[in-house]
């Protein structure tokens, strides 16, 4: 319980700091409407301008929930620019142009049910296999290749995340990244910066940590010498992630002198239960929005643990069951009703989120065009543990939206393709993801 | 199932003729027509299992499979194992004779050992790994001397191969774990640290039930109110005011009580909030209270008619809580007491467990009667503490020795002073230590020598203690502390990879890496001095030795931790609450945190049971006693069992229950909550208890999920499944264990019947958590099977009984799962000859648990890396 904690910022130890009562939704609304900015580019980080000074900035928020959506009421009828929209989509129906929908995608040979979700930014097939190891994150090839440009390389969230069980993100060696579930401790490090003193002592802290990082990597070197090859590459491995924390620490320790952007918001309450699901899941749209307004960061993956959450709070009803059981409906009408509002929820908050980001200007664009948010899920139909179909929407990003991209429902399209895609929307140079096979047929950038 | 592991040593005896021997070949090279065994696989296999389209994916003419290595010795394995189990050839076609099927298993079998035994000579049967979470905590805590530090949760969860996390190639380190040891390890040595400099006082405290805020919380419904009580008076609600005067006089207080109907949940959450831990460290509470009886308007008080369970838990905010040990209260008052460690700030929290968990939309209480209704009187509670064994504690000085100690204020700013309540004890202690040396220059290398004696498993080396003294040094250069220095250093070691890995190179394990592996398979946590000093003295490898410290080990209370972290695994008690039980379905399990509790701690205890008495393997499937205590008592028909311990009951003749199979925790673990799956808790019983793992389910294929209306079973639902023989190939072997086991919900509270939300006989009831039964009885549950042999059974009782038949695949699996605990790696197919050993030394005693414990540490593959 003590603090104090020395090296790394938003820890565990922190978060036992009391905030100061601020109710959360006047929190909400002071971040999304007031926030004290001249003007964006004024406050942009000056580091990512000089290194990026030509490219536009490109933005990624992959979201997954976990359960989907109820198949019969997602998926649109027709396909091309004219197609219906269905239940859900009416509830988009404003943004219409802003997105693309997509039906009869899955990514190729990711089954086994509920784990599926780990591998929705990756992609590595066979999740419940044994054997298994899964590969690297979307969000984090990303981070890997344009971290620099920003504050946090990238941002993992979670929504009653089962914690150390799942998660979007994963590294290259398959190793879980645990993703931040407190939006007050969120806030905290993407905008309290603390006095000078803290500050330095912060810069003091991080060459403290690397300091103790070098003579740890000096024992593995020197035990290296006296061990047989399998264990020098289990030491290899130990060698290289301390390399890797050693290398973001000397990259937050840059950051850290330089001012962090300013915002009227408060440090939100975080809701103290998880049945405050639906809330959590606005607050931590609004701080991706922030996050992104503010250039704090370029990727973001966000997962909504909905196996991992119990009867949750919906505005329209009360409802009777956990959020997992109810996925699993056995077709009771009763539990359909309740799955089809919680749904609902979910695109009113989708569609707040495509208005937010739409709201804002970025050197006189509206950051949806710069910001691509992919939203989905790893089964294709949650009662039965589908990983086919998959209920895909991609919005904004500087796309030619306002579609149905509609693929074979008995043979699936490999969605992979998607990421490809956007991975070039980026700029960055690839022309393969997981097992992609080119980029998404019928989508083109604007 | 009359076989249900097969065995390649056991039932094949063969008459060696002259049959021609393939010699010292090294490869077991398909395509030499001379070669005997290739003439075997050519004449049996290779018309089915040849080309693209060969059957089940096996090409014998592909260059990969053709040659024996390393890399495919598993797939060579199971091409034994099925020749041998005579699944192959199918039985449809020309079958080898007897002897030349045993001839051909007996050469694959040297060769498969052979290439096995290379690999190992060179690389080691296991490879060197880091610690788990759960070893890195144990760790920390007996090195630190905090037995109750929570570290675990600093960690990210372990990678699992081989149904454990102890297997080097999924135990993987990236960044954010690196960042998350700094993390732990800073945590855990300030924890170590002396809270204050000077001891604090530990005087005992009474804390009131009447100067408790959250005892008068109101504006509920009736039956989530509070009744103040003053002797056998018992007085309507009233908000929480001031005592007066009179009230704070002896007589009054011993007289004052406050009353509860329901358990404590939202919004009934009754704490002794006046009282928080001003510091991290140990307590004695004492709680004092007495069972209830009231009037159904809860005006008249009256004696309890029988005991009430209270479990309490610590409770820091946001919304953690700790349970930290329960008692029963008696009709007349009693003073319960508990030892525990407290985390600074926390408050403690009592909840009446068995008592109504009050929901909308009914707010009934389950237990009232037109009498009345039972409920619970808290009088106060009493804190002695923080405890300590010595001062500075002994945890402070295994980092600073007896250097003096000053307080560091600091400023946290937003604790308030608790208006109400004791002064002294009820906020924070906003304060630091800081240890002073006058003398760094020689205090560094001393402390750090001393430090990472104690830590380090082996001979420490004298460039390490240069190594983290000079970080020290220069820290200290830097200007930081002493104090903040030498926790540098210190973090530095616990970082450090000859902390974090155990290292052992390939071949016979050195004294200390073998007090290692001792220790962390049956403490699962760091050797002791004892055993540190036999490794010194090399002796901890002679067999009489090896054995009489194992078995000290099982009886010292550290083997709870081998226990706890092994069944969490074996049987994934680990994932105890991944699922709770549907609200609508199961209202009498809604929010029963005792069943759940007593659950898990049931097979803890019957594990150790098995280890304490040497009880055979056959307990796990069948057994004459249960460790229980009321509530599963109450849930498994038990009668005669009182009070919230868990004892151990003698079990009816007949009884269902008794064995693993059968406790609730195995039941829970199995379902998901709404439903169970005959297939789901098949394959669990097969491959965790009888050692037989299903093949992967094919790709692509729906699960097929219980239907809740109640129009079909799950079984009918199998049987089209069942009907596709390619499907039925597999499910025959696991589905009958699952069918015999649909005789328990997803609880493992014994049905004759599904239940259902659309059709069938209404229930009647009201739920614990307050609600009217809402379900309805559907089909009845049909539990009758047939094994793969042919043998059939109706009930649970005689699917046991023809399980228990099989007592030596029970007792290998168990072998099995312990060595993969214990080794941290798979069992081989070269290891089999001597799990075989292990089980013939153990026969006599109908393989007793503790025998095959005692015969693994002496096994090769156990004494070797």
């Amino acid at each position: 319980m003590r603090q104090n904690h020395p090296m790394v910022a938003g820890d565990r130890a922190r978060s036992t700091v009391s905030p100061k009562p601020v109710d959360r939704r006047k929190f909400l609304k002071a971040a999304g409407v007031a926030l004290s900015l001249p003007s964006l580019e004024a406050m942009r980080p000056s580091l990512a301008k000089s290194v990026d000074d030509k490219q536009v900035p490109r933005r990624m928020l992959a979201i997954c929930n976990n359960l989907g959506l109820l198949p019969s009421q997602f998926f649109p009828q027709g396909g091309g620019r004219d197609y219906q929209l269905s239940p859900y989509l009416e509830l988009l129906k404003e943004h219409r142009n802003d997105f693309t929908v997509f039906s009869g995608v899955w990514h190729p040979d990711v089954d086994g049910g509920h784990p599926a979700d780990n591998c929705f930014l990756t992609a590595a097939p066979h999740p419940a296999r044994g054997g298994f190891s899964n590969t690297i994150s979307l969000d984090q090839f990303v981070a890997e290749r344009i971290g620099h440009l920003t504050r946090f390389p990238s941002l993992n969230l979670g929504v009653n995340p089962m914690q150390g069980q799942r998660s979007l993100s994963w590294t290259s060696s398959g190793v879980l990244i645990p993703c931040e579930e407190s939006p007050s401790s969120l806030v905290r490090q993407l905008f309290v910066a603390g006095t000078e003193q803290e500050e330095k002592r912060q810069v003091r802290r991080l060459q403290l940590g690397q300091s103790i990082l070098d003579v740890v990597a000096d024992q593995a070197k020197d035990l290296q010498r006296t061990l047989g090859a399998s264990d020098r590459n289990r030491l290899d491995q130990y060698f290289g992630s301390v390399r890797d924390l050693e290398s973001r620490m000397a990259a937050s320790k840059a950051w850290e002198e330089k001012p962090r952007p300013k915002v009227t918001a408060t440090e939100p309450i975080d809701p103290a239960s998880s049945r405050e699901y639906m809330e959590k899941v606005r607050m931590m749209y609004d701080l991706a929005r922030l996050a992104f307004e503010t250039d704090s960061t370029r990727s973001i993956a966000l997962l909504l643990d909905s196996v991992n959450s119990p009867a949750i709070n919906i505005e329209s009803m009360e409802l009777s069951d956990g959020y997992h059981n109810l996925s699993h409906h056995g077709k009771s009408e009763a539990k359909i009703a309740q799955l089809k509002a919680i749904d609902q929820s979910h695109m009113r908050l989708l569609d707040h989120l495509y208005t937010e980001l739409k709201g804002v200007q970025e050197e006189g664009v509206p950051l949806l065009d710069r910001t691509m948010v992919l939203y989905g899920s790893n089964l294709g139909d949650a009662d039965r543990h589908v990983t086919t179909n998959l209920p895909i929407l991609f919005a904004g990003g500087g796309f030619r939206h306002g579609q149905h991209l509609e693929f074979d429902r008995v043979h699936n399209y490999p969605l992979p393709n998607l990421f490809v895609s956007m991975l070039q929307r980026f700029g960055i140079e690839v022309d393969r993801f997981a097992s992609s096979t080119g980029t998404m047929r019928g989508l083109e950038m604007a | 199932m009359a076989r249900l592991v097969n065995n390649p040593f056991v039932a094949i005896s063969v008459a060696w003729g002259a049959i021609f021997v393939i010699g010292n070949d090294p490869s077991f090279a398909f395509g030499q027509e001379t070669n005997f065994s290739q003439a075997f696989l050519k004449q049996h296999c290779v018309a089915c299992h040849n080309g693209t389209q060969a059957e089940a994916n096996l090409d014998l003419t592909s260059s990969t499979v053709q040659s024996l290595s390393i890399e495919n010795v598993d797939r060579w394995s199971l091409i034994h194992d099925r020749i041998a189990r005579k699944e192959m050839p199918p039985s449809d076609s020309e079958q080898p004779g007897s002897a030349e099927r045993a001839s051909f298993l007996e050469r694959l079998s040297n060769e498969l050992c052979r290439v096995e035994q290379k690999e190992i000579a060179t690389k080691g049967r296991a490879s060197s790994r880091r610690m788990n979470r759960y070893e890195y905590e144990n760790t920390l805590r007996t090195l630190l001397q905090l037995p109750d530090l929570h570290v675990r949760e600093f960690l990210p969860e372990d990678g699992e191969a081989f149904g454990f996390n102890k297997v080097g190639e999924a135990l993987d380190v990236s960044h954010v774990q690196m960042a998350r040891y700094l993390q732990g390890a800073d945590y855990a040595l300030r924890s170590a640290m002396a809270p204050v400099a000077n001891r604090p006082d530990a005087s005992p405290v009474r804390y009131h039930a009447w100067d408790q805020r959250s005892l008068f919380a109101g504006d509920y419904p009736k039956i989530r109110l509070t009744f103040p009580i003053l002797g056998d008076k018992i007085f309507e609600h009233r908000k929480w005011r001031e005592c007066t005067a009179e009230e704070k006089e002896p007589d009054s207080r011993a007289q004052q009580a406050v009353a509860i109907f329901c358990s404590t949940f939202e919004p009934t959450e009754i704490r002794f909030s006046s009282f928080r831990a001003p510091v991290a460290g140990r307590y004695r509470l004492r709680f004092s209270g007495y069972s209830i009886w009231a009037s159904p308007d809860c005006t008249k008080l009256f004696e309890g008619r029988r005991s009430e369970p209270i479990s309490i838990y610590s409770d820091r905010a946001p919304i953690v809580y700790r349970k930290l040990g329960s008692f029963d209260f008696e009709p007349k008052p009693t003073v319960q007491e508990l030892d525990v460690w407290l985390g600074v700030g926390e408050t403690i929290r009592p909840d009446a467990a068995r008592l109504v968990r009050s929901r909308p939309p009914d707010h009934k209480n389950n237990l009232a009667t037109e009498e009345g209704l039972p409920g619970v009187a808290f009088q106060w509670m009493e804190v002695e503490g923080p405890l300590y064994d010595q001062w500075p504690p002994s945890s402070h000085q295994v980092l600073f020795d007896n250097l003096p100690i000053v307080d560091k204020p600091i400023n946290r700013g937003t604790e308030k002073p608790n208006p109400r309540g004791d002064r002294r004890r009820n906020r924070v202690v906003p304060t630091e230590t800081e240890v002073i040396s006058s003398d760094p220059a020689r205090d560094i290398p001393r402390l750090m020598k001393r430090f990472i004696e104690q830590v380090y498993r082996s001979p420490v080396d004298s460039e390490d203690i240069k190594r983290f003294s000079d970080l020290v040094q220069r820290t200290l250069d830097q200007g930081e502390t002493f104090t903040e220095s030498m926790l540098a250093g210190y973090t530095a070691v616990l970082c450090s990879p000859q902390f974090l890995y155990f290292q052992a190179n390939p071949g016979p394990l050195s004294n200390h890496a073998l007090a290692d592996r001792l220790a962390y398979f049956l403490w699962n946590g760091p050797p002791d001095r004892e055993l540190r000093s036999l490794a010194d003295a090399k002796s901890l490898q002679r067999p009489d030795i090896l054995r009489m410290q194992a078995e000290r080990m099982l009886v010292d209370p550290r083997s709870q931790q081998f226990i706890d972290s092994f069944l969490d695994y074996w049987l994934d008690l680990r994932r105890i609450n991944a699922t709770s039980p549907d609200v609508s379905l199961y209202p009498d399990y809604d929010l029963d945190d005792l069943l759940v509790e007593s659950m898990l701690s049931e097979t803890r205890e019957f594990f150790r049971e098995l280890i304490a008495k040497d009880l055979s393997v056959r307990c796990l499937v069948q057994a004459d006693f249960a460790m229980i205590n009321e509530r599963l008592a109450e849930h498994y028909g038990i009668e005669g069992v009182q009070g919230v311990g868990i004892r151990k009951v003698a079990l009816p003749s007949g009884s269902i229950r008794g064995g693993l199979l059968t406790q609730a925790s195995s039941l829970k673990v199995t379902s998901n909550g709404t439903t169970t799956s005959p297939v789901k808790r098949g394959i669990w019983v097969m491959d965790r208890i009888m050692g037989q793992k299903p093949p992967p389910p094919p790709e692509a294929v729906p699960a097929v999920e219980p239907d809740t209306r109640g129009a079909t079973t799950i079984r009918e639902q199998l049987a089209k499944h069942r009907a596709i023989e390619s499907c039925n190939a597999c499910h025959k072997k696991f589905d009958p264990a699952g069918f015999a086991l649909e005789s328990f919900d997803v609880l493992g509270g014994f049905r004759a019947q599904y239940r259902s939300l659309g059709a069938g006989e209404e229930a009647k009831g009201i739920g614990h958590n307050g609600n009217r039964y809402r379900y309805r009885f559907a089909q009845p549950v049909d539990t009758a099977g047939e094994l793969p042999d042919g043998r059939t059974f109706e009930d649970i009782r005689v699917f046991k009984s023809l399980l228990e038949k099989e007592l030596e695949p029970i007792a290998r699996n168990l072998v099995q799962q312990l060595s993969v605990y214990g080794t941290g790696t798979n069992i081989r197919f070269s290891d089999r000859q001597q799990i075989e050993a292990i089980l013939a030394t153990t026969r006599s005693n109908d393989y007793g648990v503790r025998s095959l414990i005692l015969a693994i540490i002496q096994s090769e593959f156990f004494l070797n890396q």
